[in-house]
């Protein structure tokens, strides 16, 4: 334990030597993290700007900002922590350079999953902070504590289910070789996260629970902040996420077996 | 050390002709066949040996040394290396081996080689003092100097690869598979690398299995070569015996003071190469002594040189013989 929490020290220690060689990175992420946060919350006015509409049943404006706050959290925590490592495994593949991840006396998913961080996606975590700001400004009042600390527990589960969907999609890589139109399928469903899950009904509601589950990523983080969220649901998120992570990880060591080492 | 018995590695792979209608047919159905990359092969290599591991392009070399060092899973067979089963990998296992391969990388691209270093001292647990002593060894053998800090991206070919050495070996590995590790290099590089590889395995007592399609390296660092073909062993010996056996002749180089009629040149063996200055000549074994006798008394000579044929020649030979008796064997 201790051995790899010094790796992983070592790891986001290179990252960061990364980061500094590209500081205007900083500002260009900075600058479209903007974009794409004003690309969040924009539809929100769409929805709520006109009073004729009914809105988001069950939600006010106020209360559907603190889902987009989460959304936009988790887009951070995924294009910061989980993406570059991960992604990076897919061209590892393709070239066949995995070989020296495999080849290391270190658990392999670990390596891949801790070998690079986008730093400078620090800025989606600020400007996640602008809007919920906004979003209890807007309510007029403050999350309990246990509302925060509950919300901070499933934003952690929110980031595992988020990195295990990661994990099964790289290890179709070893098999299928081509996934990336499946990452761009998974960050485009990944978008359906900025609603709160009662805009979706039938089996859309039910894919965006169980199977991908965006609703257990945004929304049950929002309701604990606005403290409705029954503590029985917490315990489910936790046992379904904790599960999520077992099955991705067996999926995983099944999959390093079909490694192919392309080329040489 | 290492022990391989009956390994074999067998891909399905996609089987197309060309063009957009066979494209087409195989969005629907595609037809597959076996491809025997390793066939059933057996060998040993001994502690601290070294051997040369031959074949053409495609022969199940690179297989060969990737399911040794378990990124890959035999399809039948067995390998164990120092006691280990490499596909289980096994810490103590990855602690003892490394596979060095020329055409891949593993240092940090953007980050000086010293970087690359420091994380594999962190991934292999190597004691800080046993690290600092085996990188400044290393970096004395192969004339790093400040290569080190400088970022990867801004080193030459031959650089890196030394820095790739370094980075493969600062945990001091017992077993070494090398996969083309000259490729590339000009030839004062290529030497310094043979240097650099025959060094480490005298100081370390390392084993080392090579593959190289430059024969000066196998010639330089092994005294014994396996010979692979289409996934076959096909010889498994010394090298002196390797060349014996597919040409037995050895080469005779004279040089003349006059010119000198191939005609009568003709006479001491067979003509490989003739101007009225110099020719080659191979002549068998036995007969060199009579040979080259025969050549001082007879013809102007002012310089002789006797050696075995060039390795190329004696591979690329051994590699038609086996082609052709496969298509007899077919």
């Amino acid at each position: 334990m201790t051995r790899y929490l010094r790796l992983f020290g070592l790891q986001f220690r290179t990252s960061v030597l990364l980061a500094l060689q590209y500081r205007f990175d900083f500002f260009i992420d900075a600058a479209i993290g903007l974009f794409w946060t004003a690309t969040a919350v924009v539809p929100l006015f769409v929805v709520y700007g006109d009073a004729s509409r009914p809105g988001i049943p069950g939600w006010s404006f106020g209360e559907s900002l603190v889902v987009v706050a989460c959304f936009i959290t988790l887009q951070a925590v995924l294009d910061g922590a989980i993406n570059p490592g991960l992604q990076a495994v897919i061209d590892h593949i393709r070239k066949g350079t995995l070989d020296f991840v495999l080849l290391k006396p270190a658990d392999a998913q670990f390596l891949v999953s801790t070998s690079r961080f986008q730093l400078w996606r620090v800025s989606g975590l600020i400007q996640a902070a602008i809007v919920f700001g906004l979003a209890f400004r807007q309510l007029d009042r403050l999350p309990s504590v246990f509302g925060v600390l509950s919300a901070s527990l499933l934003l952690g589960v929110a980031t595992l289910l988020l990195y295990s969907l990661w994990i099964l999609i790289i290890s179709a890589a070893f098999i299928v070789v081509k996934v990336d139109n499946l990452t761009y399928l998974f960050t485009s469903i990944f978008d359906a996260a900025r609603w709160p899950s009662s805009v979706f009904r039938g089996p859309v509601k039910f894919f965006f629970t169980f199977v991908i589950p965006l609703a257990v990523m945004t929304t049950y983080p929002a309701e604990a902040l606005l403290g409705r969220l029954e503590l029985q649901t917490l315990g489910f998120a936790i046992a379904g996420s904790l599960t999520f992570a077992g099955v991705a990880r067996a999926v995983w060591l099944q999959s390093i077996a079909h490694y192919s080492s392309a080329g040489g | 050390m290492i022990r391989i018995r009956g390994l074999q590695k067998h891909y399905r792979v996609h089987k197309r002709p060309p063009g957009v209608k066979a494209a087409l047919k195989s969005l629907f159905k595609r037809d597959y066949e076996w491809v025997k990359a390793v066939d059933g092969i057996d060998f040993d290599v001994a502690a601290g040996e070294r051997v040369g591991f031959l074949g053409p392009n495609g022969a199940g070399k690179t297989t060969t040394l990737k399911m040794a060092s378990g990124l890959l899973y035999p399809t039948a067979g067995e390998v164990t290396v120092g006691g280990h089963v490499p596909q289980r990998r096994e810490t103590e296992f990855l602690k003892k081996i490394m596979l060095v391969m020329g055409q891949k990388q593993q240092l940090l691209w953007d980050l000086p080689p010293s970087e690359t270093f420091e994380l594999n001292r962190a991934i292999y647990d190597v004691p800080r003092a046993d690290f600092n002593r085996r990188l400044k060894e290393l970096s004395e053998l192969l004339e790093l100097g400040e290569l080190v800090s400088k970022p990867t991206r801004q080193l030459s070919l031959g650089e890196r690869m030394k820095c790739e050495l370094a980075a493969a070996l600062v945990h001091g590995p017992k077993v070494l598979f090398l996969d083309e590790p000259t490729i590339g290099l000009d030839v004062s590089m290529q030497v310094a690398m043979r240097d650099f590889i025959r060094k480490y395995n005298e100081e370390y007592g390392a084993t080392l299995i090579l593959t190289s399609h430059y024969m000066d390296d196998v010639t330089a660092l092994c005294p014994r070569v396996v010979v692979i073909d289409k996934g076959v062993l096909s010889f498994d010996g010394k090298l002196e015996e390797l060349v014996k056996r597919v040409r037995p002749e050895k080469r005779l180089t004279l040089r003349f003071s006059a010119p000198v009629p191939r005609e009568q040149v003709a006479e001491l063996g067979t003509v490989v190469k003739h101007d009225h200055a110099e020719s080659v000549l191979q002549v068998p074994h036995d007969g060199v002594n009579t040979a080259v006798a025969r050549a001082l008394a007879t013809l102007p000579v002012v310089d002789l040189n006797v050696e075995n044929p060039p390795l190329e020649e004696v591979m690329s030979e051994l590699f038609a013989r086996s082609r052709a008796e496969r298509e007899v064997a077919a």
